[in-house]
């Protein structure tokens, strides 16, 4: 599969079909991949495919001018046709190269698992439905949804579903919605005040870096309303009041936009559970408007569309 | 708690400029009673008020916002309340999720004949912020008063 991505790569660059491509390279630490983005042929040799390619990488494209050829997983690929439908990409000027996902390894659940740092581990190879971890000498075996991403597990689309070209076979789509809604449901079982609680915590940790924004593949404004200072909406200083109204007014702009593809809690320095707000997020907008981001690039976005009749009961 | 006792709500309304406002003007001419408890801000349109707006104002001490506009297909320009009505159906719901009670975010339709309907809909509101009482929700004091307590 890694041999196929490197040949259509070259040949789309050499075909002069893209300007750039966009993909992954092995990492500089142990069990990681780093996004790659060349215009160089010769780099093409380094793409890889591996179960630890986390990056959204449609995030790149929006500050990318000419033709882009990318390397996208199916959370990737829902990002791209929601950049596609609010008019920020255009088709034709995007080769996107499908990988149907496995699901992504999330090292920090097998850390906890194994008992040991990532450096101390030998290897780790996903066998079909079982992960082995190689530690000390001796194959430790887990099973799949043990350690990855909580977000993979809830994942509806590990196939692109708007692709050019195609690597490996389709998956079918095994979202384990149960164990990925267990944090939510929890919360929605205690009273509002408590929650309401729960979150001025988390959020008193918040440091304000933006990695959530920067790393959103739907956050692409060019100014955002943080930055303003006339008005000045929120303060600059990360106390616990400005960080929750920045995360929630976000969540509410990226509506309709977020796929929920996890990567705002991936990035997230202080561990704050972001994805118990946009997988409601999601539902919320799925709800009440049977609208799933990113699933067709004809649809309209969420907030340019209506119907006549919806939401009333909300309303005076 | 000697404040609780004094404490009034406040009430933030971004009324639409074609609609509401002349609703709550009408309200007035008509001499109709409704409490005292509301600030207006004339906004052009329902769909003018981001999400940002309602954030804010309960952030600055609001005890509840009312966004108000005409009813669905009377917009002046046409689509403004249908997309309107979008954003604050989110906002509600996301906001209710959080632990917001939902007192504090009402929304409605009132058209510019509408002045008895305007009165109306401030009385209710009012009533239920009454219910659940002033917006602590920025505030630094623990919700549950333990630390008042022990103080006292």
């Amino acid at each position: 599969m890694e041999q196929k991505l490197r040949q259509e790569a070259k040949a789309l660059l050499e075909q002069n079909k893209v300007d750039w491509i966009i993909g992954f390279e092995p990492g500089s630490l142990k069990f990681t991949a780093t996004p790659l983005i060349t215009r160089d042929k010769n780099d093409t040799e380094r793409l890889i495919i591996s179960p630890f390619m986390v990056n959204n990488l449609a995030d790149f494209l929006t500050g990318i001018e000419g033709r882009v050829g990318i390397v996208a997983k199916g959370c990737d690929s829902r990002s791209i046709v929601s950049l596609i439908q609010d008019n920020k990409l255009a088709r034709e000027n995007v080769v996107i190269l499908g990988v149907p996902c496995p699901g992504l390894i999330d090292l920090a659940k097998i850390e906890r698992l194994v008992g040991k740092d990532r450096d101390e581990l030998d290897d780790i190879t996903r066998e079909g439905d079982k992960v082995a971890v190689k530690v000390e000498g001796k194959k430790k075996e887990f099973a799949a949804p043990q350690v990855l991403f909580d977000h993979c597990l809830a994942c509806e689309l590990p196939t692109p579903q708007e692709y050019d070209i195609l690597l490996g076979e389709p998956r079918p789509p095994a979202p384990e919605l149960e164990f990925s809604g267990q944090n939510i449901a929890k919360l929605i079982e205690t009273p509002p005040a408590e929650r309401w609680e729960f979150w001025k915590n988390e959020f008193s940790r918040c440091i304000r870096c933006y990695a959530c924004r920067n790393a959103c593949p739907a956050c692409f404004c060019q100014r955002c309303f943080v930055e303003e200072t006339e008005p000045q909406w929120v303060m600059p200083v990360p106390r616990w009041q400005d960080n929750l109204i920045f995360q929630i007014v976000r969540n509410i702009h990226v509506a309709g936009r977020c796929t929920d593809c996890g990567e705002c809690e991936r990035v997230c320095p202080v561990n704050i559970p972001l994805r118990s707000l946009t997988r409601e997020m999601y539902s919320i907008v799925d709800e009440l408007f049977q609208f799933k981001s990113g699933m067709d690039k004809e649809a309209l976005p969420l907030m340019a569309h209506y119907e006549q009749e919806e939401a009333e009961d909300l309303f005076r | 708690m000697t404040q609780q006792s004094d404490w009034k709500p406040k009430l933030l309304g971004f009324l639409c400029r074609w609609c509401s406002y002349a609703g709550a003007d009408l309200a007035g001419t008509s001499r109709k009673k409704y409490p005292a408890n509301i600030r207006v801000i004339k906004v052009p349109c329902s769909s003018r008020v981001d999400s940002l707006f309602i954030l804010k104002a309960l952030r600055l001490g609001f005890d509840g916002v009312l966004v108000s506009g005409c009813h669905p297909g009377d917009c002046h320009y046409l689509t403004g309340n249908y997309r309107a009505r979008r954003r604050i159906a989110i906002t509600k719901k996301f906001l209710e999720y959080l632990g917001v009670e939902p007192e504090r975010l009402q929304a409605s339709w009132v058209s510019a004949s509408e002045g008895g309907k305007f009165a109306e809909v401030v009385t209710e509101v009012t009533g239920g912020l009454k219910e659940v009482g002033p917006n602590q929700l920025f505030s630094e004091r623990k919700l549950d008063g333990t630390k008042a307590k022990a103080g006292s």
